[in-house]
């Protein structure tokens, strides 16, 4: 079930009209079945996952704050995967045409039944230090659960086939028996999520939970859950821990913002996706024209379909009273690489700043460590699109442009400008650095690359002329996005059309129905849902 | 309103702007809505009798006939030949369609006759078989029925589209409204169709109108099509002899293009079949063989449509095996 998906609106309704209905508490278990579900619409299996997160993470965000609970609740609580897998496992029919549920391996209910042993001995053990030291293992345990478990199911197989390809590189002939693991979605989202929140109430910058529904609608919180943003503790809890008074606002910015990213997935990104799906598979014959349109198409595909998702993501939240934080904020308009950073997908941009660059030292302590920091953040902020070395390759590639830029004087200068016409040169130019790391991104393998730059190198007066329709397409469905931009230009939402005089709104939506209608086709994916 | 005018004023104008418009589609322009929902599965395929005893050939299917109108009863002396199939046999219009030279040749002879053209563009066999059941209550003397086998994914895709939308599911609830459903339609058959080259679309295959360049790329699904033709005429033929109608098959030929470039005709796959059920009922008539004596640039417009020397020259072929087969000399049926 996507946010585009015709069962999404019934779901949402059913949710936001039960929502209001019931008190603080009912609130808070509707939250938490209401996510549980959705994501087992997905993948019921790895519910499983989620709820061993729920459980660690509680727990040690109490523990952080000094609150002890008795073992048996820890125990409990880590129960709930392998209790939940052991149901999954006898279930055998699907249980409605959106939940079916995959096999289980009796070794993965194994490893389950021995969380609670783990998790409570741990948990023991850490309360044994004295309270300085207990903080630093509390946090650990935390981090490190969180990072074991997406270093498992995200990153196992890559590294381990790269070190098989590197030992078979050395002569060594062995192979390593690399099972597949099905990469569970949001991981990479709730365990951010996760670890955000152990470390703002480490530092003193949020409290923890104290109810364990409060928790679990905080981290499984349906419309930011499978990709964001990704929320701080300070900011985001206490939206859950007050009683939300309905407000007629709630309604028009959410539907708004809902709208508004429906258009950006349908009529911008899911066309665009045609094009640049053509451009980047290397069994398709492409010429410079080719390439440079499959570029264009590329980044306007992901824009309209992250920034539309975080918009859908926003409006949900919203019609529930809750306000999650922008995500995007004009990117294509940036005027250099530290800029773009601040605009696009604004909470990774933030969480890497704030809970690695800054504690690896930042800015401080010289220029050379300054560029190492942007190195390993930019690397590691690339890694974690993907365990794919595009995605590292293009992480290395920004920490390379935030360099020059920081490095090559008239660089600095251009991004610093302010109007006029090296403002206009300065975008131009960010613009094409970000095409280029498009292209990076989207090619997932050497061979692919090396067949978009041969063919970027071949341009002919034919192939010229043979692009315009093609373009044509591109434009049509590009330039309603850039209208909309022009007219919200100075606010801090594509959404924001409040300022528009009403029948020109009103003309606007019809028409914009009217676009989404013709351009519905199937189930598009959302590019962000595989990180 | 009292809370946010603004928003309500403008959300109230947009629906009223949808509405308005899907009211006026429906009221001004009904004709153009009628059949347009049925994809071609409609009981009446688009025959509309008038009052006034005239029948007028009408939408069917999203598709038109080409505007004829006919009187219900047939006219004395006047032989009625009905012309099915889908757009090669449609033509440019009704006079240039090999339907309209027909006429032409039969009446240079001195033969009154009614020649209706009910090719629509598109229609495979289980259409044009509906098309037929249609047109055999209205007397013709003769069926001229052109076998294609290109058509068959259509057929299928708007047999499903007519099922899923005519269906109360959720997900088919915007495709109630005809405005909405044109701009759906018109937006995958005029703009991507258009902008798109066949290789782009054909990757996406999400959209049902291109997910039938994949399947005809599948020899096992050109030969299921194939079976679907055969299996589907055979049908008609029996409809046809139960209304004791004579049939001549035309079977499709295509404009192929070699390595050098040069064009030569060749049978689409259906001959062999028109010729094993060929008998003093049913005629055959191979395009490729009709028009083989015309260059091939000159004779096709296209892979499969021809031009109008093209036409002709079926229009002559189908003549001359009328006249071989003592057709002409037959006085026409009574007219009910």
């Amino acid at each position: 079930m996507t946010f585009v998906s015709w069962p999404y609106p019934f779901f949402l309704a059913a949710a936001v009209l039960s929502y209001w209905k019931l008190p603080l508490r009912g609130r808070l278990w509707l939250l938490m079945i209401s996510s549980y579900a959705f994501y087992a619409a997905w993948d019921a299996r790895f519910l499983a996952l989620l709820s061993a997160s729920t459980a660690l993470d509680y727990f040690c965000g109490l523990a952080l704050a000094g609150e002890r609970r008795p073992a048996w609740h820890v125990a409990l609580a880590s129960s709930l995967p392998a209790l939940w897998l052991g149901i999954c496992s006898r279930m055998t029919a699907p249980l409605s045409p959106w939940l079916t549920i995959q096999p289980i391996d009796s070794w993965v209910i194994g490893i389950a039944s021995l969380l609670p042993v783990v998790f409570t001995v741990a948990y023991l053990l850490c309360w044994k230090f004295a309270k300085a030291q207990r903080q630093k293992a509390f946090l650990l345990l935390s981090i490190g659960s969180n990072l074991i478990v997406l270093g498992f199911f995200k990153y196992a197989h890559f590294f381990g086939e790269s070190l098989d390809a590197l030992l078979k590189s050395m002569g060594w002939g062995t192979s390593l028996q690399l099972g597949s693991v099905v990469l569970p979605i949001a991981i990479s989202f709730y365990t951010f999520q996760s670890i955000s929140y152990a470390v703002d109430i480490y530092r003193g910058k949020g409290h923890p939970a104290r109810d364990y529904v409060l928790f679990a609608s905080y981290l499984a919180f349906f419309p930011q859950l499978i990709a964001g943003p990704i929320e701080r503790v300070g900011r985001f809890l206490p939206q859950f821990e007050t009683a939300r008074v309905w407000r007629p606002e709630h309604l028009h910015h959410g539907l708004r913002l809902l709208f508004t990213g429906v258009f950006k997935k349908v009529v911008v990104a899911d066309p665009c996706a045609l094009v640049a799906n053509h451009v980047f598979d290397p069994a398709s014959a492409i010429d410079g024209p080719w390439a440079l349109l499959g570029a264009i198409a590329f980044a306007f595909q992901i824009y309209g379909d992250f920034s539309g998702y975080t918009d859908m993501a926003r409006g949900s939240a919203r019609l529930l009273g809750i306000e999650l934080s922008t995500n995007f904020q004009f990117p294509y308009q940036a005027r250099g690489p530290s800029e773009f950073w601040q605009r696009w997908h604004q909470t990774l941009s933030s969480w890497f700043r704030d809970y690695v660059y800054i504690p690896l030292g930042g800015n401080r302590h010289g220029r050379w460590n300054e560029i190492r920091n942007l190195w390993i953040t930019m690397g590691l902020a690339g890694l974690w699109h993907g365990a794919s070395w595009n995605f590292i390759l293009w992480g290395l590639y920004h920490a390379a442009l935030l360099t020059l830029y920081r490095v090559f004087r008239p660089l600095s200068t251009l991004e610093s400008s302010q109007g006029g016409f090296r403002a206009s040169m300065a975008v131009g130019l960010m613009l094409c650095w970000t095409l280029l790391g498009w292209v990076l991104f989207r090619c997932t393998s050497l061979p692919a690359l090396s067949h978009w730059v041969q063919a970027a190198g071949h341009w002919s007066l034919p192939a010229t002329v043979g692009i315009l329709r093609p373009a044509g397409w591109v434009a049509l469905h590009v330039l309603p996005l850039l209208l909309l931009q022009a007219a919200t230009r100075g606010r801090n939402d594509e959404s924001d059309t409040d300022h528009w005089p009403w029948p020109v709104r009103g003309i606007s939506y019809a028409l914009a129905t009217l676009a989404i209608v013709a351009s519905a086709s199937q189930d598009q994916e959302f590019i962000y849902f595989q990180f | 309103m009292r809370h946010f005018p603004h928003i309500t004023r403008a959300c109230a104008l947009a629906i009223g702007l949808l509405v308005t418009g899907e009211l006026v589609v429906r009221i001004g322009f009904s004709s153009s809505v009628d059949g347009r929902f049925d994809y071609g599965y409609h009981p009446t395929a688009g025959f509309r009798e008038d009052k006034s005893g005239i029948l007028r050939l009408m939408r069917t299917g999203g598709r038109r006939f080409f505007e004829q109108q006919f009187p219900l009863s047939k006219p004395q002396h006047t032989r009625r030949i009905m012309v099915l199939g889908d757009s090669v046999p449609r033509g440019r219009s009704v006079e240039s369609s090999y339907a309209g030279q027909l006429k032409v040749l039969l009446e240079d002879q001195g033969i009154k006759s009614e020649v209706w053209n009910l090719a629509v563009p598109g229609y495979g066999a289980r259409r044009i078989q509906i098309v037929l059941r249609q047109a055999l209550q209205y007397n013709p003397d003769l069926v001229v029925l052109h076998l294609n086998n290109s058509n068959e994914f259509e057929d299928e895709r708007e047999r499903q589209r007519g099922l899923e939308f005519a269906g109360m599911h959720p997900k088919n609830w915007l495709m109630k409204s005809f405005l909405l459903r044109r701009l759906y339609e018109a937006r995958t058959e005029q703009l991507s169709w258009k902008l798109l080259p066949e290789v782009v679309r054909a990757r996406d295959g999400a959209r049902d109108a291109d997910t039938e360049i994949l399947a005809g790329m599948n020899s096992e699904t050109q030969k299921t099509w194939e079976k679907r033709v055969r299996d589907t005429t055979l049908t008609d033929l029996e409809l046809c002899r139960a209304h004791n109608v004579p049939v001549i098959l035309v079977t499709q030929a295509l404009r192929v293009q070699d390595s050098v470039g040069h064009y030569t005709i060749q049978d689409a796959g259906l001959a062999g079949f028109a010729d094993s059920v060929t008998n003093g009922h049913v005629l055959h008539v191979p395009m490729d063989k009709a028009v083989e004596s015309l260059d091939p640039a000159m004779a096709f417009a296209d892979t499969s449509h021809l031009r109008e020397p093209g036409h002709v020259a079926m229009a002559r072929a189908i003549h001359q095996v009328l006249d071989q087969g003592g057709f002409l000399r037959v006085r026409p049926a009574t007219t009910h």
